[in-house]
């Protein structure tokens, strides 16, 4: 089960060319087993396209989209309900904040369960669970969404989706816009709720550190087509960074300077700063 | 969905393009109520001559006038029906009695049918629409059976078909007026126009130049709030608020759901648009120059003395007959 993606292509239509090919040719599947996935590419590689595809949000022109045995096809079809499969597939885009609305943190994290038909009690115990995924404590469900910072606001609507319980969680640049200290929290907290619920996880991210450090699979998109599906570590060692506009890890970066000018014989994979420095002090013992 | 082009400018080379948007403000106004002066077909039709004349050599291709025209296909054909059915002069066309009986009915009900069934063709929706019409009338005049319980003359006047034809014609004119200045005139350079000439209201208090920045500050920010429409819709579905089902309590949810986030930002953006001018020295009130400085030339002049010209031959017209 889970998301396959069977030779999927998606046109915009466009001004100049007749229509603009976002993506081509994608098969890609995703299973619902504890695959922590990052999705990575240049702007304009088709990533959000992608990410769109995966609850049904828009339609493939070409190929089929095969979402928990749901066949999505260009053509809609009057016996899927397509409101359905963003109940088992929650889509979290940029910036989130801006999809709060109601008087207070409970009912806007209650607003995605009800959609989905659960009662007012059941959605408010998920909302009490969701609001605990996150971080935070129950005296925010009192309280006015606006009022909160932006971090806080940031949680509070990413709990909205969790409160939904979807089996594969998909986040668009989730990221996007906090300092490094913020960066760590939330990616932190994804990890967290990776391991305490096993569900699958795909974060579109531009950031290689966090790349290099928190995933077990990498997908890198290049012009709309999957230029590469493995691991982290494979893609790092490979040519492809270069082929596909990426940046290296800080960690490689620098320990590769560190290797090449005082030509010692270091391990450059290292995922964080502190078994980086770990591993320059076992190399400095040995001199 | 591609941005939405307000008034449908559509960038061209040509005559149009080079006039002050005062000179093409100021004529069509004055042409709209030369039109409004003629009293009869003949004229019209003289004026509908010239009209593609002007066109032709203004390189506007009439293809897409036409096109503009088809939003309001449904207007006209209603005129044109109201003015033939209310219309009770001069000599009788057609009079015909329209049956309504449990008969003629139901078979009204089968030809709808049939008419939505073809529709789905997707082709000829026009003329199937005309089928549909002369299918409806055949049916309610020939097949009187059985019990009647209701009956109706339709009587078709001479004038009432003259005057539709005249109205039909006229509203075709305004509007391909107003369509070609939209289709020449960039909504900037149109409000631009507008602002010059209402500059003497500045002696009664009204501030045009405010009412222009408004104007445009609205066109520049119609595309972007459209988009952020598309967002926080995508945002809200993927919650799952479906704007397409449910009973009207959840409607007005997600509703809502769309308004309030829409709301939000747009004043957020307000505050910071404010700031952002004001920390370049815009003070509301004060005068300010222009780049763009709209300068009239000869092509403006030929146009004003053709339309002067136009305008005091219908008004000849209209106090000679």
């Amino acid at each position: 089960m889970g998301i396959r993606f069977k030779n999927v292509t998606h046109e915009y239509p466009s001004y100049s060319k007749k229509t603009y090919k976002a993506i081509q040719g994608i098969n890609l599947n995703i299973g619902t087993d504890d695959e922590y996935i990052a999705l990575i590419g240049h702007t304009g590689s088709g990533k959000s396209t992608l990410a769109k595809h995966m609850n049904a949000l828009i339609f493939p022109t070409l190929g089929e989209v095969e979402i928990f045995g749901n066949n999505i096809k260009s053509k809609r079809d009057k016996n899927i309900n397509y409101n359905n499969i963003r109940k088992r597939v929650g889509l979290v885009f940029q910036f989130p904040e801006y999809q709060l609305f109601e008087e207070t943190v409970e009912k806007d994290i209650m607003f995605g369960p009800m959609n989905f038909k659960k009662s007012e009690e059941e959605a408010k115990k998920l909302a009490l669970e969701a609001i605990h995924l996150v971080g935070l404590d129950e005296t925010y469900l009192k309280r006015n969404p606006f009022n909160l910072s932006g971090g806080e606001k940031k949680r509070v609507s990413i709990a909205g989706i969790l409160a939904i319980d979807p089996e594969i969680l998909v986040l668009d640049e989730p990221t996007s816009g906090l300092d490094p200290e913020g960066k760590q929290t939330l990616m932190d907290l994804f990890s967290d709720i990776h391991k305490k619920t096993g569900k699958s996880i795909i974060i579109i991210t531009h950031d290689m550190d966090l790349v290099y450090r928190y995933f077990k699979r990498v997908v890198v998109m290049k012009d709309g087509r999957i230029s590469f599906d493995g691991t982290p570590d494979e893609l790092f060692k490979s040519d492809i960074i270069e082929e596909n506009h990426l940046d290296l890890p800080n960690t490689i970066k620098v320990l590769s300077y560190i290797k090449d000018k005082f030509n010692l014989d270091i391990n450059i994979y290292q995922k964080i700063a502190e078994e980086a420095v770990q591993e320059i002090n076992r190399v400095m013992e040995y001199e | 969905m591609n941005s939405i082009i307000i008034g449908q400018y559509i960038p061209g080379k040509g005559f149009f393009y080079k006039l002050d948007p005062r000179t093409k403000i100021l004529s069509i106004l004055f042409l709209m109520i030369s039109v409004f002066l003629l009293e009869n077909i003949t004229q019209l039709a003289i004026a509908i001559g010239i009209a593609i004349i002007i066109l032709i050599i203004g390189k506007i291709s009439i293809l897409k006038v036409l096109k503009g025209l088809k939003p309001i296909f449904v207007l006209l054909i209603f005129t044109f029906i109201f003015q033939v059915a209310l219309n009770s002069e001069g000599a009788i066309l057609s009079s015909a009695l329209l049956h309504f009986n449990i008969f003629s009915v139901l078979t009204s009900i089968v030809i709808f049918i049939i008419w939505r069934l073809l529709l789905q063709i997707g082709k000829f929706k026009i003329l199937l629409f005309f089928i549909f019409v002369l299918a409806l009338y055949f049916n309610f005049r020939y097949l009187s059976i059985g019990q009647e319980f209701y009956s109706f003359r339709l009587t078709i006047y001479e004038k009432g078909v003259e005057m539709s034809i005249f109205v039909v014609l006229r509203l075709l004119i305004i509007i391909t007026l107003t369509t070609i200045l939209t289709l020449t005139t960039k909504p900037t350079d149109l409000t631009q126009g507008m602002e010059s000439l209402m500059h003497p209201l500045k002696k009664i208090g009204f501030n045009s130049e405010d009412f222009a920045l408004i104007i445009s500050i609205s066109l520049r920010y119609i595309p972007t709030i459209f988009d952020e429409a598309q967002k926080i819709m995508a945002a809200q579905a993927s919650r799952g608020a479906d704007f397409s089902e449910g009973k009207l309590k959840d409607k007005m949810k997600q509703i809502i759901s769309l308004l309030v986030p829409m709301f939000i930002i747009a004043f957020i953006r307000s505050e910071e648009l404010a700031d952002a001018m004001e920390s370049r020295n815009f003070v509301p009130g004060e005068k300010r120059t222009r780049i763009n400085i709209l300068r009239f030339s000869m092509i403006d002049v030929y146009s004003a003395v053709f339309i002067t010209l136009c305008f005091i031959g219908t008004i000849l017209l209209r106090v000679m007959t």
